[in-house]
């Protein structure tokens, strides 16, 4: 495949061999090219981890944030340039741990940005302590009788704080994960894409192997648009669905809340008469 | 007592258990994920808790609710981290809360880098956290100072009812070398401050907060008081072929260790260079400094920085004699024959004039 996101010449690509962001990387750089959006449209947003670096391997325009605050830059630069796309993408460490406020009330507010959140149940660029998606049990060099803590369930909270796209995919599942990406960029609203995601060093409970065993596709029977359905979906753990859970399109976006862009729809920074606008009223 | 083989970051966990801590909250980031390895296994053998936060604000908090019981506590991190915890430190600060924390410097500002560096120290001796409080800082510039000032730092955080800093970087921390524990601690001091439940006695209220200024005007003197004390008994320092010397270097931490290289070299060829090495670096070793400047021609300051130290043996010189500064910021790590160099043209430099 060649796009105009990918660089010229050959990367370094700092994830270990056998990792599941490849996967993920090329299903999301299939999905930017497909959706044709304009290059100069694009901001990706990250956090820190592993899965942060992900941006660094797309040619596009990027602003790498601090651990956990991915959606707080990401929100800014929507409320600064609503025409935008913008894509956050992070780990389950950086968005759910460090950043879970963040990630509590962004869903809140609505920005029309996509979240893109590469979960492998574990902390991988700090070299595999628990993260709040692991599982019971899970052991590491830090919690070494295993995790005590009822693990962070990301849908549950996304379809419970009402989200307007919530899904889940499987990193390997190139074609399947590059689909509901494009549905994500294309929903308008907050939309949670949460990507399980193999990592081949630090998790050795949740391999591809389990993953094959543990999900399943949903099928065209569900309704996204059915919050109940969605919610018992997202509390299913014998065996973990993939697709969209869930979709509400009846919020306002944040951007559209915005008084600002109430008429005009043009970036703050570029409409010239403020100045004049300031002086008349200095004046 | 046994010497041990241990890396710095192991040993700052060991000092805390033997000094009695029973409390450890922290988040991963490298340089110092070892030291909550450490915590994570032998803590709890010891009757402690090992707690992985789910940020380093909580942490930082879970520390102010540990010390306000009672409980000799420790959190440590790196320098993004140690910036999260500031509002922290200051809250510990303000309600006189003892609490040891660790900050195994990496290269900044933001991110910055993974590699050891000594950009903090503005932010660990100026009180990094918002108020007019001062926080004691130790630099421990070996495996076994990390062994012994960690040990001391909780000893001084009870006694000034204060946080302390242990303020390391990447390079001591994941270094190994042989090192001696001090022995455990068999008897911690009475808190009679300490929220216990209260029982039949008067109500104690633990906040930072007084709608009238003038008891937080008061609450600062007082404070300012302890500063005053802790600035006449603890401060800390080291001098190194000091004696004779007629170019004198200032460096802390790793850095020092790097000079002393450097001074062992230029020795060799005569050249009758020294080291004042700073152990607390709040309180600031001022009147060694100053006091040498007389008998001196020049300064030479070391860090790992773009100069933050400097600013401290400035005020401490007050124009006597000249400082030259030479640092490497952002995770940039000098050698003893950088160092050489810049002692052996300074000197030169100051034969000539
Ligand atoms: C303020 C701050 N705290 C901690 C870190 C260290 N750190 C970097 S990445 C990371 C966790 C990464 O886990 P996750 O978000 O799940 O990403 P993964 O590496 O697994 O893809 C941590 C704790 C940091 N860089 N900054
Ligand atoms: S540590 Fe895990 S998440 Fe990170 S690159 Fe390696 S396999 Fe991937
Ligand atoms: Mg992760």
């Amino acid at each position: 495949m060649n796009s105009v996101f990918d660089f010229k010449d050959t990367v370094d690509i700092a994830w270990c061999p056998g990792c599941g962001n490849f996967s993920i990387l090329k299903a999301l750089k299939l999905a930017i090219n497909e959706l044709n959006i304009a290059q100069d449209k694009l901001v990706m947003v990250s956090g820190i981890g592993q899965a942060a670096k992900t941006p660094q391997y797309i040619r596009a325009n990027f602003f790498n944030g601090l651990h956990g605050r991915s959606l707080p830059a990401a929100t800014g630069i929507k409320a600064s340039n609503p025409e935008l796309t913008v894509i956050a993408v992070s780990g389950d460490g950086c968005t759910y741990g460090e950043g879970g406020n963040h990630f509590i009330h962004t869903i809140r507010r609505n920005p029309d940005i996509t979240n893109i959140v590469h979960n492998n149940m574990v902390y991988g660029l700090t070299k595999g302590q628990a993260s709040p998606t692991s599982e019971r049990g899970f052991k590491t060099p830090v919690q070494v009788t295993g995790v005590y803590l009822e693990p962070f369930n990301p849908m549950a909270v996304a379809v419970s704080l009402n989200a307007s796209f919530v899904a889940r995919a499987y990193a390997a599942d190139i074609e399947q994960t590059k689909e509901i990406i494009k549905k994500a960029v294309n929903n308008r609203g907050y939309s949670l894409v949460d990507i399980f995601q193999p990592c081949v060093s630090f998790n050795k409970i949740n391999t591809y192997q389990w993953y094959k065993e543990n999900t399943y596709y949903l099928d065209n029977n569900h309704d996204p648009y059915d919050r109940e359905k969605a919610m018992h979906l997202a509390f299913e753990n014998n065996r973990f669905p993939l697709g969209i859970f869930y979709i509400n399109n009846t919020n306002k976006t944040f951007e559209e809340n915005l008084p600002a862009y109430k008429d005009n729809k043009l970036p703050l920074f570029q409409r010239s008469n403020i100045r004049k606008k300031i002086k008349e009223f200095l004046d | 007592m046994n010497k041990e083989f241990m890396s710095g970051n192991h040993s700052f966990g060991e000092a805390a258990i033997r000094a009695g801590c029973k409390h450890y909250f922290g988040y991963p980031i490298t340089p110092q994920n070892e030291l909550g390895e450490y915590m994570s296994e032998h803590l709890p053998k010891a009757g402690g808790v090992f707690l992985q936060s789910e940020s380093e604000t909580a942490a930082i908090n879970m520390v102010e609710g540990a010390s306000a019981v009672g409980a000799r506590v420790m959190t440590s991190s790196s320098s993004p981290g140690i910036s999260l915890k500031q509002e922290g430190i200051s809250y510990l600060a303000g309600l006189e809360l003892p609490a040891v924390i660790v900050n195994v410097m990496r290269g900044g500002p933001g991110l910055g880098d993974i590699s050891a560096a000594q950009g903090d120290y503005f932010q660990a001796t100026r009180g990094g956290g918002h108020g007019d409080y001062r926080t004691p800082v130790y630099a421990p510039a070996s495996v076994q100072e990390i062994a012994d000032l960690t040990y001391k730092a909780f000893d001084t955080a009870d006694k000034y009812r204060t946080p302390v800093m242990v303020l390391s970087d990447g390079l001591i921390g994941q270094m190994k070398e042989p090192v001696v524990f001090p022995k455990k601690i068999e008897k911690l001091p009475e808190k009679e401050w300490a929220l216990r439940g209260m029982g039949s006695g008067p109500s104690r209220l633990m906040a930072s907060f007084h709608i009238d200024p003038a008891v937080i005007e008061r609450h600062n003197w007082k404070l300012f008081r302890k500063y005053q004390e802790i600035e006449k008994n603890e401060t800390m320092y080291e001098t190194y072929m000091t004696d004779d010397a007629d170019i004198i270097a200032i460096a802390y931490g790793c850095t020092a260790r790097i000079a002393k290289g450097a001074i062992k070299r230029v020795r060799k060829d005569g050249i009758k260079a020294g080291l004042i090495r700073p152990i607390t670096l709040w309180p600031f070793p001022s009147q060694i400094i100053k006091d040498t400047a007389s008998k001196i021609k020049k300064y030479i300051v070391f860090e790992m920085s773009t100069g933050q130290m400097l600013d401290d043996v400035l005020l401490a010189v007050e124009g006597r004699i000249k400082v030259q500064f030479h640092g490497r910021p952002g995770g940039a790590i000098p050698t003893p024959a950088e160092f050489a160099r810049i002692i052996y043209r300074e000197y030169q430099l100051e034969s000539k004039s």
